[in-house]
């Protein structure tokens, strides 16, 4: 419980209705994308950097810790106030201040949702290339917070690749501003790097500089329908193969066709063994060749290849797609998702390993796959509330990350650790890396403040 | 007096591999420090033992690719680290290469293209630049708006910490948020948070058809003045820089004016209506001699050519003024830049990565370097820039009038460093407060 005393300072820095104690806002926050939850002392919502700093300070005072949350999408457990904290929520930072598409670069603050800058930026000819499947609702401040990947990454690159630099308050109050609105401006360390994919434990970004592009002249959309997922793994491998890439390569399986045909009734064929979506895009001149080339790779072992002729074939293509999480909540209440990524090359052998955990576990697994990236999303689905069942379900998870590491990967592509994948971490990192992370923690924040108990423990 | 142990050098990598005597120390160093000894390891333990004996003695050392910049090591071990030079995987499926660090960034650009590969960045010093070298200061160079900077080639790395502790990280996926990002933050560290003894770097598919444009120009505003056209057609080439008139006989031999190349890597169907695009702007601008090249040797000079001019002025930092605005603020840059410094004519000479909204101006001799760079960035604030990297912070946060931030700045690396180096052993010539 937060003592009177700081609910009132809180109140006098962000406003009164800027502050949440009461048991059912508090637990609305204890949430995010995964099965975990928590309790916060309290929420607040600062609306300015001042402000942030104020709360950050009026903490240290008091000694308490802070959760930083964006939308509280994440798969990791990242915004869980796991241990006694309070949830700072960015969602009421939400000014783009400066679209300037001549420089190519954008100004926001954290708790812009990602779709809302992609909608200002559409209207001008421009985007954001990080464009989560969660885009709809997560902000950029968590974009950045696990460094998202998306289905255009096998041509964009992720997060990471698109902050020019940031605003962010740290674990001491003290503001700093990293990089710039250009490639050129690090400050001897590369601090934007450092802070992107940091899950929120060195700092509370408060502004960002993002990299925006003109939209491509012209795309492509391109599925292609198999008996087996094997089959459309194969594909993916030849196509990488052949130097070709794509904006997208993304996989659905047998179940995520049928549970995603329920949802949104795109027409996929439901007896499909597998879906690949495959996009690519440049200028008009060059396209006819390459979907050429991709249709004789594919049409090798695929049983359909079709090209999207309309924009709403190529709607309702991505509308399965995004509804892919969600869509599986009908069959089984709950649903774990798993974010293991292999070297392209072992790609067909980390589909081969899915099955193979299935099977060894007695498990339902669906697979959704940022294929071309070598990024699986295995879903298991289950019921929580069944105990026995869900320790099985643990197991398979963890089957699964070694299964990934075995074959030269990592436990997570682009979901970040937070509290989930922690206790995997040694497995991935030897003890000189582990310490490295800690190094670089204890540099930011010696006492452990922000964030404590994510990625690491000091 | 010096303290290294040049015997228990000579025991961790055989006799051959210690060199004392100054005179052949020579050809391996460059910069003001007189070190003891250079030392060329073969292989990573050996860094390891090297950097430990460091420790053990409290000795500064720094390493170099073919040469070590001797600033802070007197008395201490120049590393030179050309006997790792090997490739140790070419992974085509994967599109990924391990390479050792003390091979040329030349020769390695060479070896990837043999496999029908592509590693983008820019070598730094053309002949003697290291791929190590490469991640280690971690730039960004005028492909960099197609292809993103240094650091997105790199997946993972071998380095031995100052410490001599081995530490290995990264893997094949192009996709990986797991632990901190250690592996990009290490890009631009310069020796600081250690050695690379092996990189694990990113390679793409060669593009399908390379060509470039060329053109000369009376005026360098004039010349400049293309590229803004060029972005509001929507064209956003490869490269698209520019080289006054006293650098432009550097790069091309005979050129009597500004040299514009425009770099055209992709696509074949694409790339021949853009190279006609561009060529019918700069003809309209009032270029002369404006050429497509698409004969791949002749297409090579012209690269080279840049190349040699961009390392003039990357080798003279001290005698260098880089800095970055908004792309399309360009021609608003180059007219405040000389109201502030006269005719640019009279500089040595001038570049602009056009794409990038860069500027690298060299300096005649006896210029205070400091204080033009105050003034220029401030003139490149105004235009949504700054000067470039660690003093470009400094003086934004003198503009800003706060102090605070450029302290709280330069102690959060400090202490960064620290925590990584506690001794200060490592690349001591590397300042982190500009
Ligand atoms: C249906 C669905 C689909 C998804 N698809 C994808 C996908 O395609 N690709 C992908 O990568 N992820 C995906 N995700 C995961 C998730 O949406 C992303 O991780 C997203 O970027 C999180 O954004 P958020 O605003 O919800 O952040 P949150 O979950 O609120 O926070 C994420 C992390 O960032 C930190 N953080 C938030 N704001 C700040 C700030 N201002 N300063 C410092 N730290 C901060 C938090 O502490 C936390 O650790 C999906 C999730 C769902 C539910
Ligand atoms: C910030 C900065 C300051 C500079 N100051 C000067 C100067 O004062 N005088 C001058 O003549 N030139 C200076 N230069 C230019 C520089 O010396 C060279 O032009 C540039 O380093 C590339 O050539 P090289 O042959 O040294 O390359 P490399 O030998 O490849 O080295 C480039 C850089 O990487 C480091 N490095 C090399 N190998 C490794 C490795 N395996 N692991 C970790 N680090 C490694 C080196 O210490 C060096 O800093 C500076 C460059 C920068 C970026």
């Amino acid at each position: 419980m937060l003592s009177q005393t700081v609910v009132k300072r809180l109140k006098e820095i962000v406003g009164e209705k800027n502050v949440v104690t009461d048991k059912v806002g508090l637990l609305t926050y204890g949430y995010d994308g995964t099965l975990l939850s928590g309790e916060a002392l309290g929420v607040v919502s600062p609306t300015t950097t001042d402000q942030v700093v104020e709360i950050v300070k009026l903490m240290n005072e008091h000694d308490i810790k802070l959760v930083p949350r964006g939308a509280g999408t994440n798969e990791s457990g990242g915004t869980i106030p796991s241990q006694e904290a309070i949830v700072i929520s960015f969602t009421k930072m939400t000014k783009i201040h400066e679209i300037d598409t001549e420089n190519f670069v954008a100004v926001v603050e954290p708790g812009v949702i990602n779709f809302d800058l992609q909608v200002e930026l559409a209207k001008q000819n421009f985007y954001f290339p990080p464009d989560p499947s969660s885009f709809k609702a997560s902000t950029i401040g968590g974009n950045l917070g696990e460094c998202s990947g998306g289905p255009k990454c096998f041509k964009y690159g992720v997060t990471r690749d698109y902050m020019l630099g940031l605003e962010v308050v740290l674990p001491n109050g003290k503001v700093i501003q990293t990089g710039g609105r250009n490639f050129q401006s690090e400050p001897g360390y590369d601090l934007t790097r450092i802070i992107v994919g940091s899950e929120g434990i060195l700092g509370l970004v408060t502004k960002v500089f993002v990299r925006i592009l003109p939209i491509p002249r012209a795309k492509k959309t391109m599925l292609a329908l198999y008996d087996k997922v094997e089959d459309a793994s194969q594909t993916v491998a030849d196509i990488v193969a052949a130097g070709i890439i794509p904006t997208t390569l993304e996989l659905m399986d047998n179940l995520l066709i049928n549970t995603t045909e329920d949802f949104t009734h795109a027409g996929l064929p439901r007896d499909a063994g597998a879906v690949l979506i495959i996009e690519v895009d440049g200028y008009p001149e060059d396209m006819d060749e390459q979907v050429k080339t991709i249709g004789e790779i594919a049409s090798k072992i695929a049983k359909e290849f079709k090209v999207a002729q309309t924009a709403v074939e190529v709607d309702q293509i991505w509308t399965s797609r995004r509804s892919a999480f969600g869509s599986v909540a009908r069959v089984r209440p709950s649903y774990g998702v798993n974010d293991i990524t292999v070297p392209r090359s072992n790609f067909p052998k980390a589909i081969g390993g899915v099955l193979k955990v299935a099977k060894d576990f007695g498990v339902t697994i669906g697979v959704v796959a940022h294929a071309g990236d070598g990024n699986l999303h295995p879903l298991i689905l289950f019921d929580q509330r069944n105990k026995e069942e869900t320790e099985t379900v643990h197991k398979a998870e963890q089957a699964l990350c070694m299964m990934a590491l075995d074959l030269e990967g990592t436990i997570s592509g682009e979901h970040g650790i937070g509290l989930v994948k922690k206790k995997y971490l040694d497995k991935e990192f030897t003890p000189a890396a582990m310490e490295a992370f800690r190094k670089i923690k204890r540099s930011f924040d010696p006492t452990n403040r922000f964030n404590p108990g994510k990625i690491i423990d000091l | 007096m010096s303290n290294v142990n040049i015997s228990k050098l000579k025991e961790i990598v055989g006799e051959a591999n210690v060199i004392d005597s100054s005179s052949e120390m020579a050809k391996y160093l460059k910069g003001p420090g007189k070190p003891a000894v250079v030392v060329l390891p073969g292989k990573t333990s050996e860094v390891s033992s090297i950097v430990k004996l460091a420790n053990e003695q409290n000795v500064k050392l720094a390493v170099g690719g073919a040469v070590v910049n001797t600033q802070g090591i007197t008395g201490g071990i120049a590393m030179v680290m050309s006997r790792m030079n090997q490739i140790v995987e070419m992974d085509k499926l994967n599109l990924v290469a391990i390479v050792e660090p003390g091979l040329l960034h030349k020769d390695f650009i060479l070896k990837v293209a043999e496999t029908g590969l592509n590693f983008p960045p820019e070598p730094y010093e053309v002949e003697t630049s290291s791929v190590g070298g490469c991640f280690s200061i971690g730039d960004s160079d005028s492909k960099s708006f197609e292809y993103g900077p240094t650091r997105t080639f790199l997946l993972g790395f071998e380095m031995v910490l100052p410490t001599g502790e081995i530490l290995e990280i990264g893997n094949k996926c192009i996709k990986n948020v797991s632990g901190l990002d250690f592996i990009h933050f290490a890009v631009g560290s310069q020796g600081t948070f250690g050695i690379f003894t092996k990189l694990l770097v990113k390679l793409l598919p060669q593009p399908e058809a390379k060509k470039a444009v060329i053109g000369t120009f009376a005026s360098l505003h004039k010349a400049n003045a293309t590229f803004n056209t060029l972005i509001k057609r929507n064209v956003h080439p490869t490269r698209m820089n520019l080289i006054n008139a006293s650098f432009a006989k550097i790069a091309k031999p005979g050129t009597e004016g500004q040299l514009v190349i425009i770099d055209l890597q992709g696509f074949k169907e694409s790339g021949k209506n853009i190279a006609n695009e561009v060529a019918s702007v700069l003809t309209l601008a009032g270029g002369f001699d404006v050429k497509i090249i698409e004969d791949a040797v002749e297409y090579d000079e012209v690269i080279n050519g840049w190349l040699k001019v961009r390392a003039e002025l990357n080798a003279k930092p001290e005698r260098t003024v880089e800095f970055v605005v908004g792309p399309m603020k360009m021609p608003q840059a180059l007219a405040q830049l000389e109201a502030l410094t006269g005719d640019l004519g009279a500089y040595p000479g001038i570049i602009v990565e056009g794409l990038l909204g860069y500027v690298g101006l060299a300096l005649p001799e006896g210029t205070e370097k400091l204080a033009l760079a105050t003034k220029v960035n401030k003139l490149a604030m105004s235009l949504g820039g700054n000067v470039k990297g660690l003093l470009g912070h400094k003086l934004k946060a003198e503009v800003y009038n706060d102090a605070e931030m450029w302290k709280q700045t330069t102690s959060l690396l400090n202490e960064l460093r620290q925590q990584f180096d506690p001794k200060g052993i490592l690349s001591p010539g590397v300042s982190l407060e500009a």
